[in-house]
């Protein structure tokens, strides 16, 4: 009776993982967005607070205006671009922890337009190029180091992180300061900003420099020749291989493209962030930092497909406003880091098919595992009894 | 039904459906009895493989179930079969290439958290392996061994276990007739210990020469259940493919005597220089060791060079040198008349070779791509696919993907269907049809029809002829003899990264060519 129930449930997990593996790729995102959603819930029933009604500010404030929907969007243009930064080298078969220091390397890069009287126009395209140039500088060390000495990229970029981030707030403090408020660097002049787009808002043209590079990335990879070595290389080095393909190349170019990327995502926020347009040096880079990091869950929901990613970052920017509205929402305050362990949440739900898969095995080797503990236990009792 | 209750397994009524509709196989009843050695036989996608997957606790049946004398079982995963003693070796090996053979037998031995006794663990398959006489190096790890050692170690991690049931997917598509043999008497040996065993196989003389009992699939339905001394070589193949291969004016005759009739040769023109000429190669292998030493050919246009052996003898090491995946330390190779040594595989491509590689799934296709993806793989730089600025002309591909689908009669939902979704004749389809429609003045196919049903098999070993007969010259290296024999103008045996003898195939006998493979005879009187 009892095995027979232990089959038809192993069965039911099977077929939860067919289904589960089986899905669209799009309904796994969602999935994983609504368990992220309902561990959030179950965290603020836990602390004594009403999930559905810090649910319905975090909604209201994420997407009910257009004020609203303006800052989700202006919060969602760095991510955008740190997320492609992760996956176009994910899509190239490696692993670009990097996005961080590259948007500090940018940011640093964007701020010398200061140094420059530029005409309007120009001015902008410079402090990007700078930004561009500069990220994939930093980009192309790591993927230098892999090529010529064989050094992982994950661990080279992790340590990159550091240094660019100890590099920039040095420049910070000592190099690009303002003479005037030696908390900050300088400020990019007025005639060199991205202008504001929703007035009253974040959100400035920076909205379509991400947008433009995710399309960019998108007819690159899957329309030309290139992307098309790149995503070969990625999927089976050995078939690129064969069919003429330097991974070399494609690893260089991704490295850089993503390092592009990141380094956009730096010239965004200083280019296009009010108040300051600059870097704030206190308390380490506050506006800096974590957007690297956000970016690889961004790029993970977005299932590292540059459409996807546009889609997901807008979640993700939706989530970041609206904790804002949440944490000041009357009778019921929920604290802002419940946003960050919903974002935790969402990438752990991102592995549901797997765990599933797994959880049969689990199950049995822990059964085994209380058996022997009884066995031995019986044991123990009977060896007592005898002496 | 006389031998009721005596059997091993009962199969009752099979059904699989699998989740997009197919039917994999219709109420399959098979019994298994101890001490006996079953064939199960049909073309890809016949449903064997689904038969023993079921079997082996890979996957559940829709409908039926398996009875053992003490009555049901069911396993829901391989572990499960492998502890009530049901074992198999899989035609894509499960090994860990870094691990060395000891240590993938003590890996699949291993529970969660136990102990790994490695010294032990090598003891005993040193015993195993002289008790099996199936001899692999232990402390090398397996990436590093050929394909055939490799599957050695496979057979040696399921025997490891002591089963009462070992299921062989087939396992004689990489080996050497020597091999086989041995294989084979291992597989007495073990029947005869009260071992039950389940071969899979396309080769026909094998199933019969090994066999007590012939099952045989067609299109998930079991069309045969035949004592093998009771039949005939045609009797099986009619039932496998359901009606007599045709034998047409161009067709290599079905397999199914010693050495099939060839097809009728164009007397290559060998006064014209020849298209690929090589002369003295020496190339490493991943070992660091000397695997092709000093080889010299020639194929002339409209002949079929095949090259005969014993896998790991240096074929795989002198095609990958004759394609650009490998640099040879020495000697010259030119097709007509243009180096080609130390070049980019791109740039080869471009002076009219094809290649048709070895391994279908590591190398020539990217799985995950789509059928256009993989069918540009190589080509993608041409004009004829790659517009200005370096834009993919993506509906010229798909329009070309339709014309290979039609041509090589590439069974696929369209051009957007991802290349692992394929079964295994229509992916190698799929790259044979690429690399010939590049229309290369040399193909260098090596093991073209491995593991590949009879009908996909004769369906490429035709495109090569014809392909010769249109005056390409053809580089055919193949395990498979009776495909090198049957096929070949002009064959060479390869050993320990030699040619033992270079001469049209009729001029060696078999057991000559047995020989020759393995190194024993030195021929002074074939040298050409």
């Amino acid at each position: 009776m009892t095995e027979q129930q232990g089959r038809s449930e192993s069965r039911l997990l099977r077929g939860a993982h067919r289904t589960l593996t089986g899905l669209h790729p799009v309904f796994e995102s969602l999935l994983a967005g609504v368990v992220g959603l309902l561990i959030g819930a179950l965290l603020m029933h836990l602390y004594g607070f009403n999930p559905w009604k810090a649910y319905i500010a975090l909604f209201r404030g994420a997407y009910a205006g257009s004020y609203e929907i303006a800052s989700s969007i202006s919060r969602a243009v760095p991510l955008i671009l740190t997320a492609l930064t992760f996956s176009i080298c994910l899509r190239a078969g490696m692993f670009n922890i990097g996005a961080e220091g590259q948007l500090m390397v940018g940011a640093a890069a964007a701020v010398c337009v200061a140094l420059f009287a530029l005409p309007t126009g120009l001015a902008q395209i410079v402090g990007l190029l700078l930004a561009a140039v500069a990220g994939a500088i930093w980009s192309l060390v790591p993927a230098f180091l892999k090529l010529w000495r064989g050094v992982h990229e994950v661990i080279s970029t992790i340590m990159f992180n550091w240094i660019g981030r100890w590099l920039v707030l040095y420049l910070t403090i000592y190099v690009l300061v303002d003479p005037a408020r030696s908390e900050r660097s300088l400020s990019i002049p007025l005639n060199a900003r991205l202008p504001v787009l929703v007035r009253g808002t974040d959100l400035s043209y920076g909205i379509f420099v991400a947008v433009a590079f995710a399309l960019l990335i998108y007819f690159v990879l899957w329309h030309t020749t290139t992307g098309y070595e790149v995503r070969a290389a990625g999927l089976n080095p050995s078939a690129a291989r064969y069919g003429g393909i330097r991974s070399k190349r494609t690893t260089l170019l991704a490295f850089i493209l993503g390092g592009m990327a990141a380094g956009l995502a730096g010239a965004t926020i200083v280019m296009g962030l009010r108040p300051a347009y600059a870097i704030y040096g206190g308390g380490g880079l506050p506006q800096l930092t974590n957007l690297g990091f956000d970016g690889m869950a961004v790029a993970m929901v977005g299932r590292n497909h540059p459409i996807g990613i546009l889609v997901s970052a807008l979640f993700f920017g939706g989530l970041n406003a609206g904790g804002r509205v949440m944490q000041f929402y009357g009778s019921n305050p929920v604290p802002l880091e419940m946003v960050r362990i919903v974002e935790g949440a969402i990438v752990l739900a991102m592995s549901i098919p797997e765990l599933v898969r797994i959880f049969p095995t689990v199950k049995r080797e822990g059964e085994r595992f209380i058996g022997l503990l009884r066995r031995a236990s019986l044991k123990a009792r009977k060896g007592g009894d005898s002496s | 039904m006389t031998q009721g209750n005596s059997y091993y397994l009962r199969a009752e009524g099979i059904t699989k459906i699998y989740s997009d509709g197919t039917v994999a196989l219709k109420e399959a009843t098979v019994e298994i009895h101890t001490h006996e050695i079953i064939g199960l036989l049909g073309e890809n996608g016949a449903g064997k493989t689904t038969f023993t997957k079921i079997l082996s606790g890979l996957l559940p049946p829709t409908k039926g179930r398996v009875i053992s004398p003490n009555g049901p079982v069911r396993f829901s995963s391989p572990r499960e079969a492998l502890d009530f003693g049901i074992g198999m070796v899989h035609q894509h090996f499960a090994l860990v290439g870094t691990f060395t053979a000891a240590e993938n037998v003590a890996l699949s031995h291993k529970r969660p958290f136990s102990r790994i006794r490695l010294a032990k663990a090598t003891e005993r398959l040193e015993a195993l392996m002289e008790e099996s006489g199936l001899h692999v190096p232990l402390d090398v790890p397996v990436e590093k061994l050929a394909v055939g050692e490799q599957q050695r170690v496979e057979i040696l991690k399921v025997l490891s276990r002591d089963v009462d049931l070992l299921i062989l997917d087939e396992p004689t598509s990489v080996l050497t007739p020597l091999e086989v043999d041995e294989l084979f008497e291992l597989l007495t040996k073990l029947k005869q210990a009260g071992t039950s065993l389940i071969l899979i196989t396309h080769k026909l003389k094998e199933v019969q020469s090994v066999t007590d009992r012939i099952v045989v699939l067609r299109h998930g339905e079991l069309v045969g259940d035949v004592r093998t001394e009771g039949t005939t070589t045609d009797r099986l193949a009619q039932l496998m493919v359901g009606q007599a291969v045709e034998d047409g004016v161009d067709a290599v005759e079905l397999r199914t005597d010693e050495i099939p009739i060839h097809a009728r040769r164009a007397e290559p023109d060998r006064s014209a220089p020849s298209v690929l000429h090589v002369e003295g190669l020496s190339a490493k292998g991943n070992t660091g060791d000397t695997t092709v030493d000093g080889v010299s050919l020639d194929v002339y246009g409209g002949e079929i060079f095949g090259i005969a052996g014993v896998e790991g003898n240096g074929q795989t090491e002198l095609v990958e040198s004759l394609t650009g995946l490998r640099v040879p330390y020495e000697g010259i190779a030119t097709i007509n008349g243009e180096n080609i040594l130390g070049k980019d595989p791109r740039v080869i491509y471009r002076q009219g070779v094809a290649h048709i590689p070895e391994d279908r799934w590591e190398l020539g296709l990217v799985l995950p791509f789509t059928l256009a993806e993989n069918a540009i793989l190589g080509v993608h730089q041409w004009e004829e696919f790659r517009g200005p600025l370096g834009f993919l002309k993506w509906p010229r591909i798909n329009a070309h993907v339709r014309e290979l689908m039609d041509r090589f009669e590439i069974r696929a939902t369209g051009p957007g269907a991802p290349a692992k979704s394929l079964s295994g004749g229509n992916q190698q389809k799929l790259i044979v049809g690429r690399e010939l429609a590049k229309d290369p003045a040399i193909v260098v196919a090596s093991q073209p029809t491995r593991g590949l049903d009879i009908g996909a098999a004769q369906f490429i070993r035709n495109l090569l002829v014809e392909m010769r007969n249109k005056g390409r010259a053809i580089l055919l290296v193949s395990a498979d003899l009776d495909e090198v024999l049957a096929l070949s103008d002009r064959i060479a045996i390869m050993y320990e990264g030699r040619f033992m003898a270079v001469c049209a195939p009729e001029e060696l006998d078999r057991q000559k060519i047995g020989l020759l493979m393995g190194g024993a005879v030195v021929c002074e009187e074939e040298a050409t």
